[in-house]
C-alpha cells in the first residue's frame, strides 16, 4: 500500500511534469538567462587570466544556490497552489499525507536543477573555454551536495507546513534566497577564526563549504568541522522538518485549513 | 474617457497596490540592492575594480556604473512586465474583454496608466540609490548624476513603451498562455549590455542590442559613472537617438495594437 502510494505521487509530478513541458523549459530557460546575465557582470571583475578558475568558482557556488533554491521555492511555494485547488483537504480525507505529495515536486526541482545547470555549464563552457565539470573530489562533491538538497527539502517542507496556518510572504523566500548566494560565496578563509564555526553553522555554509573544496581543490581548511557540522545540520533541519508537518497535520484535522498559503 | 482619467487610475491602482501588499512594497526596497550587492559581492570577491575599469575599457566607479546598471535593469523590465506581460494577467483575470471594451484604445489604456507607476517607482528606486551615489561622488556631482540616471529613466521610457506595446500585441495575437516575457526579458537586457557592455559582445550580438531601445538608455544612463563631469555631447546624442526611436516603436505599437486588437475580437481569442 505504501509503496502504491509512493508510485502515485511520483506518476502524478512526472505526468504534470510532461504536460507543463514547455513552461517548463520556459522556467528553466528563465533561469538560465538570469543566472548567466549576472555572473557576466561580476566576471568583469576578474583579469583575463584568472577567467578560467574564476567562472569554474562562479559556476559550482550557482549549483549549489540553485539546489537550495529551487528545493524550497518549488517545493515549500507550491503549497499555495494546492492549498487554492482545495487538495489538502482531498488528502487528508483518503489518509493520504499533503505533504508526503508535495514532497514528490522533488521530481520537478531536480529536473528543473538539471536541467538549468546543463544549460548554464555548456554556455559558460562555450562561452570561456573552460570544463567547469573537472572537480577535485567527485565523492566530497556529491556528498556536498546531498546535503545540500535535504536541507533545501527540509526547509521547503518546514515553510510549506508553515503556511498552511499562517499565511508566508513569498517575497520575503525569494529575498532570503537571495542573501543565501550572498553568503554562499563568502571563502571560510577570509571569516576571521572566532567567526568561522558560526559561520559554519548557517544552514547550507557548512555543506557549500565542502562543495567548494570537492570542486575546486582549494585547501581543506576546516574539513572535518565542516564535515561534521554539515552532516548534524541535515538531521536537524530534517527533524524539525518532520515535527512541523506532524504538528501541522494534527492542527489541520481539528481546525481545518487557513486558506493562505503563501502571498 | 480622458488620458487624465486613465493617469490618475494608474496611480491610484498603484498606491492602492502598495498599501494592500506591503511585504511586496518593502521587497521593493530591498531588491535593487539585493541584486547591486550580488555584482558587487561576486565581483570584489572573484576580482578588482581596476580589473574591471581595463575590462570596460573605460575610467568609471564600478559601484555607480552598477546602480546606472540596475535602476534602467529595473525599469526596463518593470515597463516590459507592466505593459507587455500585463496582456497575459488580464487574459488570465478575464479582465481583458473589458480592457478591450474600454472607450480608449487598448494601447493607449495600456501605456498611460501605466505611466505614473512607472514614474513613481524610478523615484522611490532614485531616492533609494540617492545616499549611496552621493556619499561616493560627494553632494554637488551626486546631483548631477542623480540627475542623468532621472534623464535616461525618463527618456528611456518613451521607446521602451512602444516596445512593450508590441510585445502586448504580440502575444495578444499568438493566443498563446506561455509567458515568453520570462526569458526574453533578461535575454534583452543581456543584448542591451545591462550588466554586460554591449560593445564587448560578439558581432552578431552587437547587431540585436542595436535595435533595442534598451540599449541607449544603459548607455546614458552610464555617463553617470564616468570619472569627474559628465560630458554633454553623447548625452544630447544619446537622447537624439531615443526620441528617434521612440517615434518608429510608438507608431508601429499604435498601428499593430490596434491589429492584434481586431483579430484577437474576431476570433474571440481573448
Amino acid at each position: 500500500m505504501v509503496l502504491t502510494r509512493i508510485k502515485a505521487i511520483l506518476w502524478l509530478h512526472t505526468l504534470r511534469l510532461w504536460r507543463y513541458r514547455w513552461s517548463f523549459l520556459n522556467y528553466t530557460l528563465a533561469v538560465t538567462a538570469w543566472i548567466f546575465l549576472f555572473v557576466l557582470g561580476a566576471l568583469l571583475f576578474v583579469p583575463k587570466e584568472y577567467l578560467g578558475l574564476a567562472v569554474k568558482s562562479a559556476f559550482w557556488v550557482i549549483v549549489a544556490w540553485n539546489v537550495i533554491s529551487e528545493c524550497s521555492s518549488l517545493i515549500g511555494a507550491w503549497m499555495n497552489f494546492f492549498i487554492s485547488i482545495g487538495m489538502i483537504e482531498e488528502h487528508i480525507i483518503r489518509n493520504i499525507s499533503p505533504f508526503k505529495v508535495i514532497l514528490g515536486r522533488v521530481v520537478t526541482s531536480f529536473s528543473v536543477i538539471f536541467v538549468t545547470l546543463f544549460f548554464i555549464s555548456a554556455i559558460l563552457n562555450g562561452v570561456f573555454k573552460t570544463n567547469v565539470w573537472s572537480v577535485n573530489d567527485s565523492y566530497l562533491l556529491a556528498l556536498s551536495f546531498i546535503t545540500l538538497a535535504l536541507q533545501g527539502l527540509a526547509y521547503g517542507v518546514t515553510i510549506a507546513a508553515i503556511s498552511v496556518r499562517t499565511s508566508v510572504p513569498h517575497n520575503m523566500l525569494e529575498i532570503i534566497n537571495f542573501a543565501v548566494i550572498g553568503l554562499l560565496m563568502i571563502p571560510l578563509e577570509k571569516v576571521p577564526n572566532f567567526l568561522a564555526i558560526p559561520f559554519l553553522c548557517i544552514p547550507y555554509m557548512a555543506s557549500a563549504h565542502l562543495a567548494k573544496i570537492g570542486a575546486s581543490g582549494a585547501q581543506p581548511y576546516m574539513l572535518l568541522e565542516a564535515l561534521a557540522i554539515s552532516l548534524v545540520e541535515t538531521i536537524i533541519m530534517l527533524a524539525i522538518a518532520a515535527y512541523m508537518i506532524k504538528k501541522s497535520e494534527e492542527w489541520i484535522r481539528r481546525n481545518g485549513v487557513r486558506a493562505i498559503g503563501f502571498f | 474617457m480622458s488620458l487624465k482619467t486613465l493617469l490618475k487610475s494608474g496611480f491610484t491602482l498603484e498606491i492602492y497596490f502598495y498599501k494592500n501588499n506591503r511585504a511586496t512594497f518593502l521587497a521593493m526596497f530591498l531588491w535593487p540592492y539585493l541584486m547591486l550587492a550580488l555584482i558587487l559581492g561576486m565581483g570584489y570577491l572573484f576580482g578588482s575594480p581596476s580589473a574591471f575599469r581595463q575590462n570596460v575599457r573605460m575610467d568609471v566607479d564600478p559601484v555607480v556604473y552598477y546602480v546606472a546598471s540596475t535602476l534602467i535593469a529595473m525599469s526596463a523590465l518593470s515597463v516590459m512586465w507592466g505593459v507587455g506581460g500585463s496582456i497575459l494577467w488580464y487574459k488570465w483575470s478575464g479582465t481583458l474583454p473589458y480592457m478591450l471594451l474600454s472607450p480608449n484604445r487598448m494601447s493607449t489604456t495600456l501605456v498611460f496608466s501605466f505611466i505614473p507607476r512607472y514614474m513613481l517607482g524610478v523615484l522611490i528606486q532614485l531616492a533609494e540609490f540617492a545616499p549611496l551615489i552621493m556619499l561616493i561622488e560627494g553632494v554637488s556631482n551626486g546631483l548631477v548624476k542623480i540627475g542623468i540616471l532621472a534623464l535616461a529613466a525618463t527618456v528611456g521610457m518613451i521607446p521602451l513603451l512602444g516596445f512593450s506595446a508590441l510585445f502586448a500585441s504580440f502575444l495578444i495575437t499568438i493566443e498563446e498562455e506561455t509567458n515568453v516575457l520570462s526569458w526574453l526579458n533578461p535575454l534583452i537586457l543581456l543584448f542591451s549590455g545591462a550588466f554586460y557592455p554591449a560593445y564587448l559582445l560578439p558581432y552578431w550580438a552587437r547587431l540585436i542590442s542595436q535595435i533595442l531601445p534598451t540599449t541607449y538608455t544603459v548607455e546614458l544612463a552610464r555617463l553617470a559613472a564616468i570619472v569627474g563631469a559628465p560630458p554633454l555631447a553623447p548625452i544630447t546624442f544619446l537622447i537624439g537617438i531615443l526620441l528617434g526611436i521612440a517615434l518608429i516603436y510608438n507608431s508601429l505599437a499604435y498601428l499593430l495594437v490596434g491589429y492584434g486588437e481586431k483579430k484577437a475580437m474576431k476570433k474571440g481569442a481573448i
